[in-house]
């Protein structure tokens, strides 16, 4: 308990020194707390943007279209979609069948003021089921949604900008149908979507199913069925037991989970871990040097003091104790105000965000959010910072406290 | 009590060897109101930190109570201090950010004395070296003499076998430390606490029961009064 009251009253001791010190470590954890609330924040909203509009919970491929998946081949495809789509609905699991392939997209100088084309992927969607797996109800910018069995095309809100496109503006797909053989569609653009996923935005064509299956020959047939789970589902799990049930009624099929299928973000996301992992340490560092310098200054000031303790009998590890629990108090102070500072500072980030857009617009960054980067609360790294800002802060006066006390105790009641 | 047998110390400073203390040998009873004088460099403070078990021995030994000081590690030493001497400094050493009681207490707090029992013990010597009042004053608040006597307090608190002061009159004025010497004496004549201080002052000399007198490392007398 005497520690305890010796350390309080020594941080008043030096006011000034301990306050400009708290004032780092705070500053350091307020940054770290607002950073680590927005990679969060920006990590839950990717993901849900690529469940609601890009890989789903769990997609189903043929055997081998994983592998040529850059190839987008329709000769790799699941026969009968629609039975596997209602044995999965039976079970309980919202899916729909989609075909991707690629095309060339022509443009016209009477709507586009030039000529042109461009590679792009397409995606063909049941327009009633579709709904019931990915979100796109409420993107809509303008226009309306392509409807079954006509030449209707939707197209992300970006690649409009880019391409200066509008609603009523025809184009045309050129691909090759499944077997190999030429078609051409013309398809009048009667909607554009603008949704929270970048990566769609930028580059969404959406057609119905049916009108694409009578095209490249794909009747009764889809290249992969994408299937979505709750919240609070386990994804793997899940994606285990729609393997069981595909192979017990006898399809061959490969069944991926939304992180297999967006590896690309999912490694982003590691590298970020790594470079949040490193911001942290970086802060704890300068968090550290400071305190550990405090804490030099403050035993080089006190040796004599420290002399005279240990004279009267003072054990190493009660002296210890005292600088770590002076050391723990300005690591406190710090914690406190920092961890403060950053969640009232984190209130306006969750609420309103920071506004990125004129970035994402330009740069591909992985990230599936398409410009606000709104953070989030974590109570447990909030609570993970205060802790190590105070854990830490005891940590680093070990060091100078030892070496004080290599000290001898002559030397110490000497020191001016 | 203190038998002190051809204890020799010696101090390296850069290529040098300063011969500290050159085999002093002394007896101390229990009780006793001893003054080791002499003038600047002759070991006074030298031999006070070897009997004050702070220091470590080059040659001889050095037996308190029959225990020989050589043989304790670091941490028997700690706790051989912690329970049997009481230390007086020139600069009296206290913390500037305690009041005096809590500078007194903190050495009965270090023994694991019950609460009660260190503020009853704290109260009474404070009040026996004349600070009744002033318990809750720190001692940037207090004359030289006072804070003195605060680090009496605190050396005697514990009732010690032993107190060591090194020149604790060297930053008063005179009449003070005259106070100060009469209050070390009282309380070695109250408690049968043996006192061994070192001084070049004479008139600090003049009220030791026995002086010892050392000059370049060796006694060159052992006066009782």
């Amino acid at each position: 308990m005497f520690l305890v009251v010796l350390a309080c009253k020594n941080l008043t001791r030096y006011k000034r020194r301990t306050v400009i010190t708290a004032v780092t470590i705070a500053i350091g954890l307020m940054l770290f707390i607002l950073i680590d609330s927005i990679l969060i924040g920006v990590d839950r909203e990717s993901v849900r943007n690529l469940l609601w509009y890009e890989t789903s919970s769990v997609r189903i491929m043929a055997t081998g279209y994983w592998e040529d998946r850059l190839m987008l081949p329709l000769d790799v495809s699941i026969d009968d979609p629609y039975a596997k789509v209602r044995l999965l609905r039976e079970q309980g699991y919202d899916a729909t069948p989609r075909i991707m392939f690629a095309a060339d997209l022509i443009l016209y100088s009477e709507d586009f003021g030039e000529d042109g084309n461009l590679p792009v992927r397409v995606t063909a969607v049941d327009t009633t089921l579709d709904n019931t797996v990915f979100r796109f109800e409420d993107t809509l910018l303008e226009g309306r949604f392509a409807e079954s069995g006509k030449n209707e095309l939707v197209i992300g809100s970006w690649m409009a900008e880019d391409l200066q496109a509008e609603v009523g503006y025809w184009v045309t797909l050129v691909t090759r149908g499944n077997g190999g053989f030429f078609e051409a569609m013309d398809m009048q653009i009667v909607g554009i979507v603008n949704c929270p996923n970048p990566n769609v935005n930028r580059s969404l064509l959406m057609v119905p199913i049916d009108t694409i299956a009578d095209y490249l020959a794909m009747e009764n047939l889809a290249t992969e069925i994408d299937i979505s789970l709750p919240e609070s589902a386990d994804v793997d799990i899940e994606a285990q037991a729609i393997t069981r049930l595909m192979a017990e009624s006898g399809n061959s099929a490969t069944v991926m989970t939304w992180k297999d299928l967006a590896g690309d973000y999912l490694a982003m996301m590691q590298a970020e871990r790594g470079g949040s992992s490193t911001m942290l340490f970086l802060v704890f560092l300068i968090a550290a040097v400071g305190i550990s310098n405090t804490m030099l200054m403050v035993i080089n000031e006190r040796t004599r003091e420290l002399g005279m303790m240990r004279a009267l009998g003072m054990d190493d590890r009660s002296i210890h104790w005292l600088f770590m629990l002076e050391a723990g108090g300005i690591g406190l102070l710090g914690s406190s105000i920092g961890v403060a500072l950053g969640m009232l500072a984190n209130i306006y980030i969750v609420q309103e965000g920071l506004d990125f857009g004129f970035f994402m617009r330009e740069m591909d960054m992985a990230y599936r959010v398409q410009g606000i980067f709104r953070g989030a609360w974590s109570l447990r790294s909030i609570l993970t910072t205060f802790f190590s800002g105070i854990f830490l802060s005891m940590l680093v006066a070990w060091i100078p406290t030892r070496r004080a006390i290599k000290m001898d105790i002559p030397s110490c009641l000497r020191h001016q | 009590m203190i038998q002190v047998q051809n204890v020799i110390r010696n101090y390296k400073t850069g290529e040098t060897v300063v011969k500290a203390l050159k085999g002093v040998s002394l007896d101390i009873g229990d009780g006793e109101f001893l003054s080791i004088a002499g003038p600047s460099g002759s070991g006074k403070t030298t031999l006070l930190n070897l009997i004050g078990c702070i220091d470590a021995l080059d040659g001889g030994e050095i037996t308190i109570e029959g225990q020989p000081v050589s043989g304790m590690d670091k941490k028997a030493k700690t706790e051989f201090r912690r329970n049997n001497l009481g230390f007086i400094f020139q600069t009296y050493n206290l913390i500037p950010v305690l009041s005096a009681f809590e500078n007194v207490s903190f050495v009965l707090s270090i023994l694991n004395i019950p609460e009660k029992e260190i503020e009853e013990r704290t109260m009474r010597i404070l009040k026996e070296v004349g600070l009744e009042g002033m318990e809750n004053r720190r001692p940037d608040r207090l004359s030289g003499g006072q804070q003195q006597r605060i680090a009496i307090a605190r050396a005697l608190v514990k009732n010690p076998k032993i107190v060591l002061a090194d020149e604790p009159t060297a930053n008063l004025d005179s009449k003070t430390g005259e106070e100060i010497l009469k209050l070390m004496k009282e309380m070695n004549r109250k408690y049968h606490t043996t006192f061994i201080f070192s001084t070049h002052d004479s008139m600090v000399m003049d009220y030791a029961k026995r002086l010892v007198l050392l000059h370049d490392g060796q006694i060159v007398s052992d006066e009782r009064r």
